[in-house]
């Protein structure tokens, strides 16, 4: 699955979109909504946001092609997702102990357009505060590809996140971001 | 100062006194005995595939830069001689034909020899000699490579890289000849992960078998739960549960000790496994064409977790890596990961070096979290008052002596801690002699003053 190349990770939108008023605030209410279930450490809920196939990417280069060539700092499919999960809400995670408490504020909110499946592109910045023993602060943009679910919702396919120090040293990165 | 006696009385053959971790004295002086003396791992050729190319990095306390120049590469302090700026900024790129600084222009070659500064009228007359060393960059005083893998040292005498290597030499060579025309290449970029710690403690842990199903209890237990979730094992989880064997199986590894600290430790995942996935039987089909059956038996069936080439890191032939340890402070290491392709060997290997790379080595890794956790507390623990002495006594005195090292009789052997010590206690005795730096004292100096 993780190897799986005809994964569409193109950001750039091939149809135009022309959402409504109603319809972008969706969008919005649904990017406010995941960034509220990770600072919550709603896991379980955060996961079930997720299509079978979407996956989850924080590159490790500028302008990252694509996880197949080069490292990343994140690349998971759901079972790895669930896995982190699992790993974060045992009772021996020493390096969660106290755990990793974050703020997200999502803003920049603009509709790229649909890509050559029908998911919706959006682009957001990110402006992310973590603190465990010491407060760390990270931002970059994020791409959400949005497919669409029953009862005018939707489903994350793919968050892709550039940090503008993705290529930096780092202390662990335990959480989502 | 810290005398000889006192330092020798840091190390006993069953403890050390906390410390060898926290004293920034002693720190000081391993910057100047261990990584003053040593070779240590620079980067690999492919890193500057280009003449002019150049890539910066660190070795101990000093800032250098190794460079590929016209008759082979080379490993330059990174400073010009007129006010010492560094001469290139940190990471890769190509300097050209010479370098430049940005400062005031003077220029070197690409093996650091002096070319050039401008208004030479101005010097006429003064100390200024091109041909004088003290005018061009320095090179460091030794500088050798194995098999692509370059490594310098920055005293002019002591044993050649070969003989330093010694038995860790052949995990360089099973990393390469992985490659069906034994070359491999630096790939993909390196992940830069900052640990709050001493870095012998990662250097203990690198071999530290009783550790694994302890410290990484969260992260096994969370593989297997996935597993069982979704019916199946893939490699990604078979990679996160392997620590959690049970005591054992650590009991039967067999861990290498070797001189100057070296060591290796057995492979925690079964090769004949491997003989059962698709990736290691496409790599074994590559092999068993380049180099006969046999051949390839020799080279995948090499089977080991952790290498340790004290002072520079970890080599990992399995899944072509190296873990380069650098130390920043007393308490603070920065631990940069390379990954390697196997030039010409099938794309599910480096695939599978790729997935192994970001799920173990990423900042964002399951596994590392828990160990950077117990390093810092033992960072941390060892600057109370609570004790002084740090126990190395697991199987002490029952390590089967060889001609170039030891081998454990039980896999949870503290051997690799104890014989890394021992080589720690004789860097750290032997004063390095005064450097010679090359000063002119003619009287031609005289009227500048």
């Amino acid at each position: 699955m993780l190897l799986d190349r005809r994964i569409d990770l193109a950001t750039a939108p091939t149809e135009p979109c022309d959402l409504d008023l109603e319809g972008l605030r969706g969008v919005e209410q649904m990017l406010f909504h995941e960034a509220r279930l990770l600072d919550e450490r709603r896991f379980d809920e955060w996961l079930a946001l997720w299509t079978d196939e979407g996956r989850y990417w924080v590159p490790r280069h500028h302008e990252q092609a694509d996880p197949f060539a080069q490292i990343s700092l994140f690349w998971e499919d759901r079972m790895l997702r669930e896995t982190r999960v699992r790993r974060l809400l045992n009772a021996r995670n020493w390096s969660q102990q106290p755990v990793t408490r974050s703020s997200r504020l999502v803003g920049n909110i603009q509709v790229e357009g649909f890509d050559a499946a029908g998911h919706l592109i959006v682009r957001s910045n990110l402006q992310y505060t973590e603190y465990r023993l010491q407060q760390r602060q990270l931002a970059g943009q994020v791409f959400h590809k949005l497919a669409p679910a029953g009862g005018g919702g939707w489903k994350l396919q793919l968050k892709r996140v550039n940090l503008v120090n993705c290529d930096s040293v780092f202390a662990n990165l335990e959480v989502f971001l | 100062m810290i005398s000889k006696e006192e330092i020798a009385s840091l190390v006993r053959p069953d403890s050390v006194h906390k410390r060898v971790y926290t004293d920034p004295e002693i720190f000081a002086l391993e910057m100047e005995r261990i990584y003053g003396q040593a070779w240590i791992y620079v980067g690999h050729e492919s890193q500057v595939p280009k003449t002019g190319d150049y890539h910066t990095t660190r070795i101990g306390d000093q800032d250098v830069v190794m460079v590929r120049s016209a008759d082979g590469v080379k490993v330059l302090y990174n400073r010009c001689p007129h006010k010492g700026a560094k001469l290139v900024a940190e990471g890769d790129g190509c300097a050209g034909k010479f370098f430049r600084c940005p400062y005031h222009a003077w220029t070197f070659k690409l093996d650091g020899s002096h070319l050039s500064a401008p208004l030479r009228t101005a010097f006429e007359g003064t100390g200024y000699d091109p041909a004088n060393p003290q005018f061009s960059m320095m090179p460091l005083a030794r500088v050798d490579s194995y098999r692509g893998f370059v490594f310098a040292s920055q005293s002019p005498g002591g044993v050649d890289l070969k003989d330093f290597l010694g038995g860790v030499a052949s995990s360089i060579d099973n990393l390469c000849d992985r490659s069906p025309v034994g070359e491999v290449e630096v790939a993909g970029g390196v992940f830069r992960v900052e640990q709050p710690s001493n870095w012998k403690v990662f250097y203990e842990n690198l071999h530290d078998t009783m550790h694994a199903r302890v410290t990484h209890e969260s992260s096994f237990v969370a593989a297997r739960e996935e597993a069982a979730a979704i019916g199946e094992m893939p490699f990604e989880l078979l990679i996160q549960d392997g620590n959690g064997e049970p005591y054992a199986f650590w009991e039967k590894l067999e861990l290498r000790a070797y001189r100057y600290g070296h060591g290796y430790m057995e492979g925690i995942f079964d090769p004949s496994a491997a003989t059962r996935d698709p990736v290691a039987r496409a790599h074994f089909a590559c092999l068993t064409e380049a180099r006969g059956e046999a051949g390839a038996q020799a080279v995948l069936g090499m089977n080991r977790h952790n290498t340790i080439l004290y002072g520079s890191g970890s080599p990992h032939n399995v899944f072509q890596q190296f873990r380069v340890i650098r130390p920043v402070a007393v308490d603070r290491t920065l631990v940069e990961i390379q990954l390697f392709r196997c030039k010409d060997a099938p794309a599910e290997v480096w695939d599978r070096a790729l997935t192994y790379a970001n799920l173990i080595n990423s900042p964002s890794s399951n596994v590392m979290p828990d160990d950077v956790e117990v390093y810092r507390r033992c960072q941390e623990g060892n600057n109370t008052r609570g004790g002084d002495w740090v126990s190395l006594h697991r199987y002490l005195g029952t390590d089967t002596l060889l001609e170039d090292g030891a081998v454990s009789t039980n896999g949870t052997s503290e051997l690799p801690m104890r014989n890394q010590f021992a080589a720690w206690r004789d860097y750290m005795l032997v004063e390095p002699p005064p450097k010679v730096v090359p000063i002119h004292t003619s009287s031609e100096c005289s009227h500048a003053a």
